[in-house]
């Protein structure tokens, strides 16, 4: 399965919390999961609500540990299940945008969004210069000196993908970063993700339990089961790009990829 | 895009405008009341506002005003330094480990439990009848004020930005200056609020104990002589200093929590 342009790889991946008290086990959430993510690729993870994919993202991005299996980062081993110390983020390689915001509310947007580059020492010109023409894509400038509650939805959401993207991590995790805003602005933000990725060098995965967001967005679909989850499906996505994510029902294929995925969630 | 800016609801301008109306209205009322008070009861029972002003007045020229606000405020400011201090500290060290904070927690509620005035005659015999003794008394009342409420503050640090700043690549030094400083300074502000008063009136009730100096002393004093005027005018002074040390404490909030969503008349 892998390739020498594997960027991610996940093998029998398993995980269950520790037992709640008058609990003789806990239940498994992620069971013997394996799937891999090539280089500059556009992953998409969709499955039901409460499958697991908070949690199998929480533990590539090492903010939480595995209990069984292991993740390969460039052919490299980087975590095990063997209780070794977790490094969230891996040296700042795997980035990751939650589904919530996060921003920090006592800091403006524009120190929000800088605060990485400033964390790994890396806020010179090069990364001023990445973070004004970031701000300058998603239409944030003008609003840097506004403190997170003074912003909209969208834009909080724009705010935490380009403090993302401004430290240039090569490979990026999200969790359904656009769950909670208005259909319209989601399309939006969907354009404007397409359109930083499109720049190239950057490698996603992209967890949704919407199956019409994670066959517009992805170059492959990978289907999760119900909890405990494991990858019960695998669809490439053949739509050229770029893609009309205003139109995204009518792009050629949508139809069959969306009937095929919606059948194998049941 | 619209933005969502906090804008002040319609005539609300108006309204503030009026809000130092009414607050000198409502103390014109209860310098009536006060008056009114004082010529039902008789001034030997309660003395009118002219005679108590005219007493602080004269405490001002004689320089006793200052002499006995200064080391009541220097025991208040003493006692916040040693127990204010270390009671907001305190949380920071045990939330690096929950287990002693776990093991912590009924002992230092069992001490803020105990009543510090019944430990009086105690701290007179450990520290004497001296400054020392109102500084440890106030220390005492603020250290768990401070405690409580730094602890409420490191309770309710979010998590997810913890662990947002870890993958950014954030040192755990770094983890607590930035979420846990920020998240517990609100909560250490309502600490403040409540303990800077209570400092100030500790230490007025310190001297009332024991002492030969001070705005408790001289209330005392002029209890044991009789003198009714003099004990308005003490806990008028002592009132006026409280309010002064709040205003100032207000101004160094709204300047350090400015970021904060909550309308600027809202921040008490």
């Amino acid at each position: 399965m892998s390739s020498p342009r594997t960027m991610l790889e996940v093998k029998g991946l398993a995980k269950r919390f520790s037992p709640r008290s008058g609990q003789a086990a806990a239940p498994w959430i992620l069971a013997d999961l394996s799937f891999h993510v090539a280089e500059q690729e556009f992953l998409t993870l969709v499955g039901p609500s409460g499958a697991g994919k908070s949690t199998l993202l929480n533990i590539i991005a090492q903010v939480d540990g595995a209990s069984e299996g292991e993740i390969f980062f460039r052919g490299k081993l980087i975590e095990t299940a063997d209780g070794a110390a977790l490094k969230p983020g891996w040296n700042c390689q795997i980035g990751y945008v939650t589904q919530d915001d996060n921003l920090l509310p006592w800091r403006t947007l524009y120190e929000n969004v800088t605060l990485p580059l400033k964390l790994q020492g890396r806020f010179d010109a090069t990364g001023k210069a990445r973070v004004d023409d970031l701000l300058r894509v998603t239409n944030l400038s003008g609003f840097q000196r506004y403190y997170p509650h003074e912003l909209s939805g969208g834009m909080r959401k724009r705010a935490a993908l380009i403090r993302t993207l401004a430290y240039d991590p090569p490979i990026i995790l999200m969790d359904e970063p656009f769950g909670a805003v208005d259909a319209q602005t989601r399309t939006q933000l969907q354009q404007d993700l397409l359109r930083l990725w499109h720049r190239g060098g950057k490698t996603i995965v992209f967890v949704t339990h919407d199956i019409g967001e994670a066959i517009a967005l992805g170059d492959r679909v990978l289907v999760l089961s119900k909890s405990p989850a494991k990858i019960i499906a695998a669809h490439n996505i053949g739509i050229k790009r770029p893609r009309d994510l205003g139109n995204v029902y009518r792009l050629e294929g949508f139809g069959e990829l969306f009937e095929a995925v919606r059948k194998d969630i049941q | 895009m619209s933005i969502a800016v906090a804008r002040p609801l319609p005539g609300r301008g108006r309204v503030r405008r009026l809000v130092p109306v009414g607050r000198v209205a409502v103390a014109i009322a209860g310098i009536v009341l006060w008056q009114l008070g004082s010529n039902a009861m008789g001034a030997e029972w309660l003395p009118g506002p002219a005679e108590v002003v005219a007493r602080i007045w004269q405490l001002t020229i004689s320089g006793e005003l200052a002499r006995d606000t200064l080391v009541t405020f220097g025991e208040a400011a003493a006692g916040m330094l040693l127990g204010g201090s270390t009671g907001a500290l305190l949380p920071f060290i045990l939330r690096l480990s929950p287990r002693l904070m776990t093991a912590l927690e009924p002992l230092i509620a069992a001490g803020f439990g105990l009543p510090k005035l019944a430990l009086a005659p105690l701290f007179i015999l450990w520290f004497g009848i001296g400054v020392a003794t109102k500084v440890v008394f106030v220390a005492s009342i603020v250290f768990f004020l401070m405690f409580y409420n730094g602890l409420a503050g490191i309770l309710s640090v979010d998590p997810r930005l913890i662990s947002m700043l870890r993958v950014s690549g954030a040192s755990e030094w770094l983890i607590s200056r930035e979420v846990v400083w920020n998240t517990a300074k609100p909560f250490l502000f309502s600490g403040l609020k409540i303990a800077l008063p209570r400092a100030l009136s500790g230490a007025v009730v310190g001297e009332f104990i024991a002492a030969d100096s001070g705005l408790g002393w001289y209330i005392q004093n002029e209890r044991s002589l009789n003198d009714v005027v003099g004990v308005v005018a003490g806990a008028v002074i002592v009132t006026v200093l409280v309010m002064a040390v709040n205003a100032m404490l207000q101004r160094i909030q709204a300047r350090s929590l400015a970021w904060r969503p909550v309308a600027k008349d809202m921040a008490l």
